[in-house]
């Protein structure tokens, strides 16, 4: 894992277009706030849409409310673009960093919850009309989703705390948290 | 008050500032995203979901919004100087007191209306949705120029 994490961070290091633009003064604040945005954008929606597969706005179809999704989708898609602003000017800072690893552990458990939504859930609910309740498989998928996105957003903003450092030792951790070298 | 100051600046614990600022952050997420979502359901998005309903979201909004102020309180007492000296920090106060006005008037004047699902939104709701969106997004994008734009960090300094 070390040496895919030494590759990464060249790779990225390594990518010029958008240096420029994170490097000028307005660059990292913009890039922080739209990255907020998308967040605020997908926490709504998709918060909103947990939230009745868990038993709120029960009078609302889950078809009808499904159709915010993009929304949240689209939430997504612009965090994925400005996190990969921030990875590509400070990758050594993302990469070797604890909180980031969780960050990206919540995303997967986030992501898994989705295939097993669309795969499983989704085609049973859908059908349910005003004021019906979600089956339990339903509400388990929404808790895990309400779980995972706010897991998310906490080791998103612990980052900071977690700054790594230049390793004192040669590391053999198996996923390191300290920069070699 | 200095005690509590210095203890959710400097105290080496996630429980300290760092779970103060994650709190705002979440918090931030529902009260301007459930805000946005709704606000994009009058603007005409997902136009099967019956608006009316959707007022069971509030109290979600309204979590979001105590769980910032309280959590904002939290940092502003972290650091006082910084916020206080920052023209931006009153911006924000401002951007999210318009904020609040606009979705206090959609819960009076939109969802009052009792044949609300029966017609399209009147033009007035459309443009407190609007209005709404615009001042989460300066709320936000004036919260994060905080960390930009303070000209003293802590007093004396």
């Amino acid at each position: 894992m070390g040496a895919f994490q030494y590759w990464l961070m060249q790779t990225l290091f390594s990518i010029q277009f958008t240096k420029p633009f994170m490097n000028s003064k307005w660059g990292w604040p913009t890039t922080e706030t739209v990255h907020f945005f998308g967040l605020s954008l997908l926490v709504g929606s998709i918060g909103m849409f947990d939230l009745r597969l868990l038993g709120v706005a029960k009078r609302i179809p889950i078809a009808a409310l499904h159709r915010l999704v993009p929304w949240g989708v689209l939430g997504y898609v612009i965090n994925i673009c400005t996190g990969f602003l921030f990875l590509s000017i400070a990758p050594d800072q993302y990469i070797y960093n604890p909180s980031f690893h969780f960050k990206l552990l919540f995303m997967m458990f986030a992501g898994v919850n989705i295939l097993v939504f669309y795969s499983a859930v989704f085609r049973k609910v859908r059908v349910l009309g005003s004021g019906a309740d979600a089956p339990v498989a339903a509400k388990i998928v929404g808790g895990v989703s309400l779980a995972s996105w706010i897991g998310v957003i906490v080791c998103g903003r612990l980052l900071t705390f977690y700054r790594p450092f230049r390793c004192p030792s040669p590391p053999t951790d198996i996923l390191l948290t300290c920069f070699p070298k | 008050m200095t005690d509590l100051s210095v203890w959710i600046r400097e105290e080496p614990t996630v429980w300290a500032f760092p779970f103060v600022i994650s709190c705002h952050t979440v918090g931030m997420g529902l009260v301007a995203g459930i805000s946005a979502a709704i606000d994009l359901r009058i603007l005409g998005c997902a136009p099967r979901v019956p608006l009316m309903e959707t007022k069971k979201f509030l109290p979600f909004l309204w979590f979001g919004f105590w769980l910032n102020a309280v959590s904002g309180v939290g940092l502003l007492i972290a650091y006082p100087t910084k916020a206080v000296t920052n023209p931006v920090f009153y911006l924000k106060l401002a951007f999210i007191a318009l904020a609040l006005v606009f979705v206090r008037m959609i819960q009076k004047r939109v969802y009052n209306d009792p044949d609300l699902d029966q017609k399209p939104v009147p033009r007035r709701g459309r443009n407190l949705a609007i209005a709404s969106l615009v001042c989460w997004a300066g709320a936000i994008t004036a919260g994060r120029l905080l960390a930009y734009t303070y000209r003293h960090l802590m007093s004396g300094e």
